[in-house]
């Protein structure tokens, strides 16, 4: 891995990536989350998409992406604990596989930077056509976001745990600002990126030079003041909440999320990743062999754990009527866990699993990538071999020592109305 | 193709291949560089093998007994395969489609060890009725979780309405119903004569080389069955079961699908497939006028989009997707696919279809897991991962245009709708 910093706050990191068959380069834009500018900040990686000055049209760029063997271009955004990300990725064949030999990731890079540098604008302001169709493709994805049940009930937990905080500002925006929302707002929240976020590019396999000189002469044309992301925070409440929603489902939906008083240190990161694979990481875990595999309350009961915002969340299928018989299997686990350490054996195979998948980071472009882009949000440079070496070195005591310090924060339920708990 | 491309797509494509003694076909592709393993053994049993004559017997199988199988497999007297898998690390899972039932494991080292549970697990079934009680009632909330799913629901309101008889009208995992019917002996019975050497692939992927594998497959010590297993074919007539649906659900915006009902290809479907494939691109993928129109009135969702089904007996394309007017969608869908049959398809867009086709053949030879599963699923289709790039390379847009003038008639079309009910 090679890291290189152009400008204060702009980075390009090179990973090698000769094996794969394909390339790929991620521009990584990491600011502040704002209420205020939170709308605008969804419309803008759609609009972003749709083309850029040199390839205005959303359909020719469709085009010239198919002519580049299927190239594939995004962009996209994220909410990444108090920070907005927004990302714009091409990936495509390597030059190899070039059936007229073009010179495919020199054009890579042109697509890359041309979409997040050189947008298309009609009088000084981003395409106002295009704001007023992304605002309405942007509308229907808000309204549609209770289609996906197991999703949408983790959204509604996190809403509850993370409220006013900068963390819970939503990551596409609020449906009752659309209608206000005008191009000279878009336009103001990409000068605003340009100006305060930190830049990460990340080149895997494609040219490193091409890169570089793109993002240096970009950033020639940008007055910027870098923010720094914001680190980690917590969440704790004094007492449990829990909420019940009702819902038209055939399925029930369960989600818990823990928190712990005060931040994990970042040498507790390995331990946090064995202690949640045991919980509920693995198909060997408590959860699942306990909740799912003997008492069958779930069709699916898993543990994630975020790191920037300290949450540990349970998410789960159950059958309407045990939602509190399932929620009291979860917590039941999670206190034995809590009180007694766990076997060597174990142990021992959560962490043989984790260091296989670590083993396994660098088979995929987007496993290398996210795993560089992730220590990066976290402030560290480890690589997967560190993680591993510090992941054997974790003690039953250190499982248990963990996991003793989450606290039930919010339990959210999608139910129907007439099937009460038992 | 260039020497050079030609070259670097062939190293790409590269595997080895052999048949055992026993029947079983085993491909395994050494893959330089890379840390982990990826190993699919699987059989040609889905959810849409319900009928077999066993030595002359014939027997019928509830809706969703391979799925089910799939589910028992993993276990025996001494516990899951689960638990001998976490003792090397390797992450196990497995997946019923259609047509086959696959039993994975992707690990980092350990290839030989994974392999012995991998083999030995699939080998040797073992059920009772507790454990299959047990079961049903796990399944029981997959099915559920399926039946939330709107895009889930539209697919297969869709095969409902074009397919009379073909058991493609049944969900993988089948009903809470029909897997009440399920027996041990069914299972026994099921895993004799599906689960047989000559039925089942074992492709390997990664940090493996042929010689590991095929040790493996030794001192596993899989018997070749005895006696005759025959699939019932299904006699699907041509017309269809019904021409339109409506369901409702917990939905914000409608969703609307149009499937078509096309004549199953004699031989290899290869070429068929891939025009199939590119004649959804042509109609309305992203490229197209029609998606650019429906996009940008709001016409559709970004997912809006054109699929294949092929399978014995089924070929279908089928476009859906999030649709505010689907009405409106509808009609200009059909008035798309007459204009295409009556001028011919844009030979621009024809061009890029394939290009496009062909960057995605490449990249799925990437990364372990893909390539041992498009050795799996090649094996299961009667080719192999190159052989679908030299049928890309060698279509015409002439061959497209012919396909199209038989396909796509709005006579042999369903339509399903999904309403928003109100919520509570």
């Amino acid at each position: 891995m090679k890291r290189i910093t152009l400008a204060p706050g702009a980075h390009v990191t090179v990973l090698p990536a000769e094996k794969f068959n394909r390339c790929r380069i991620s521009i990584h834009f990491i600011w502040r989350a704002s209420r205020k500018r939170a709308t605008a900040e969804a419309v803008l990686p759609m609009v972003l998409e749709r083309g850029y000055a040199d390839c205005p049209d959303m359909t020719e760029l469709s085009k010239r992406l198919a002519r580049l063997y299927g190239a594939a271009l995004s962009v996209d955004q994220t909410m990444s604990g108090q920070n907005r990300i927004l990302t714009v990725c091409v990936s495509g064949i390597q030059d190899r596989f070039a059936l007229e030999q073009e010179e495919l990731s020199r054009e890579y890079a042109d697509i890359a930077f041309g979409t997040a540098f050189r947008p298309y604008v009609v009088n000084g302001m981003l395409d106002d056509e295009a704001v007023q169709i992304e605002k309405e493709q942007l509308r229907e994805l808000l309204a549609g976001e209770k289609n996906e049940k197991r999703s949408y009930c983790i959204r509604q937990a996190r809403r509850k745990l993370y409220a006013e905080s900068p963390a819970g500002v939503e990551r596409n925006g609020y449906i009752e600002e659309l209608d206000a929302l005008t191009a000279a707002d878009v336009t103001a929240a990409y000068e605003h990126m340009l100006r305060h976020a930190q830049i990460e590019v990340y080149v895997l396999g494609a040219q490193e030079n091409a890169v570089r000189s793109s993002l240096c002469a970009a950033l020639e044309k940008i007055d910027r003041i870098p923010d720094e992301p914001v680190q980690e925070s917590v969440f704790p409440k004094e007492t449990p909440e829990y909420y019940q929603e009702p819902m038209a489902t055939v399925q029930g939906k369960l989600c818990m999320m823990f928190t712990p008083k005060e931040s994990f240190p970042a040498q507790d990161l390995s331990a946090l990743r064995v202690a949640v694979a045991i919980f509920g990481g693995l198909p060997t875990s408590r959860l699942f062999q306990n909740v799912r595999e003997k008492q069958s309350l779930c069709y699916y009961c898993a543990a994630s754990f975020t790191s920037l915002t300290n949450v540990l969340c349970v998410d789960s299928g159950i059958e309407h009527g045990s939602a509190q018989k399932t929620q009291q299997a979860i917590l039941h686990e999670l206190a034995e866990l809590s009180e007694k350490p766990v076997s060597q054996q174990e142990l021992q195979e959560a962490k043989l699993a984790l260091c296989n998948q670590l083993a396994a980071v660098g088979d995929t472009l987007r496993g290398l990538e996210s795993w560089y882009f992730s220590e990066r949000m976290r402030g560290g440079e480890k690589t997967p071999q560190q993680v591993a070496g510090e992941v054997e070195a974790v003690t039953a005591q250190d499982v248990q020592r963990i996991l003793s310090r989450f606290s039930l924060a919010v339990a959210y339920t999608l139910t129907k109305e007439e099937q009460a708990d038992e | 193709m260039n020497k050079s491309s030609l070259q670097a797509v062939r190293a790409a494509a590269a595997y080895q291949s052999t048949v055992l003694e026993n029947g079983l076909t085993v491909r395994v592709h050494t893959m330089p560089g890379f840390t982990g393993v990826h190993a699919v053994y699987g059989t040609r049993f889905g959810s849409i093998d319900r009928e077999l004559i066993r030595d002359g017997v014939r027997m019928k199988l509830p809706a969703g007994v391979a799925h089910f199988l799939e589910h028992k497999m993993f276990e025996s007297e001494k516990g899951d395969a689960f638990s001998l898998f976490a003792k090397t690390g390797a992450v196990a899972n497995a997946y019923t489609s259609f047509d086959k039932t696959c039993y994975i494991f992707t690990s980092s080292g350990n290839a030989a060890e994974n392999l012995d549970i991998l083999l030995d697990f699939v080998s040797h079934p073992y059920f009772t009725e507790q454990t299959i009680a047990k079961e049903q009632g796990i399944i029981g909330q997959e099915i559920k979780q399926y039946d939330d799913s709107p895009d889930w629901r539209l697919v297969f309101g869709l095969y409902r309405c074009l397919y009379q008889r073909h058991p493609i009208r049944d969900d993988i995992a089948g009903t809470v119903e029909s897997i009440a019917e399920i027996t041990p002996e069914m299972l026994y019975t099921c895993a004799d004569a599906f689960y047989r050497p000559q039925n089942m692939i074992l492709a390997v992927a990664g940090n493996v080389t042929m010689e590991q594998v095929l040790d493996a497959c030794k001192r596993a010590q899989i018997p070749q069955k005895e006696g005759l297993i025959e699939r019932v074919p299904v006699e699907e007539p041509q017309e269809l079961a019904q021409t339109y649906d409506e369901i409702s659900m917990a939905v914000s915006k409608p969703l609307f699908g149009i499937a078509f009902k096309e004549t199953p290809p004699k031989g290899d479907a290869l070429k068929t497939e891939i025009i199939c494939d590119i004649l959804t691109e042509l109609i309305c993928g992203s490229m197209t006028p029609l998606y650019r129109r429906l996009y940008d009135e709001g016409l559709v969702s970004p997912g809006f989009s054109g699929e294949l089904l092929s399978l014995p007996g089924v070929l279908s394309i089928l476009f859906g997707g999030e649709a505010s007017d689907p009405q409106q969608v509808r009609r200009l869908l059909l008035e798309e696919i007459a204009r295409q049959k009556s001028e011919g398809v844009d030979e621009e867009l024809f061009i890029l279809c394939k290009n496009q086709l062909y960057g995605e053949l490449v990249q799925e030879l990437e990364n372990v897991e893909d390539v041992a599963s498009a050795l799996a699923s090649s094996f299961f289709r009667g080719h192999s991962p190159a052989d679908e790039i030299e049928t890309l390379a060698a279509l015409t847009i002439e061959d497209v245009n012919e396909a199209l003038r038989t396909m796509l008639c709005e006579e042999r079309s369903a339509t399903l709708l999904i309403r928003p009910i109100e919520q509570p």
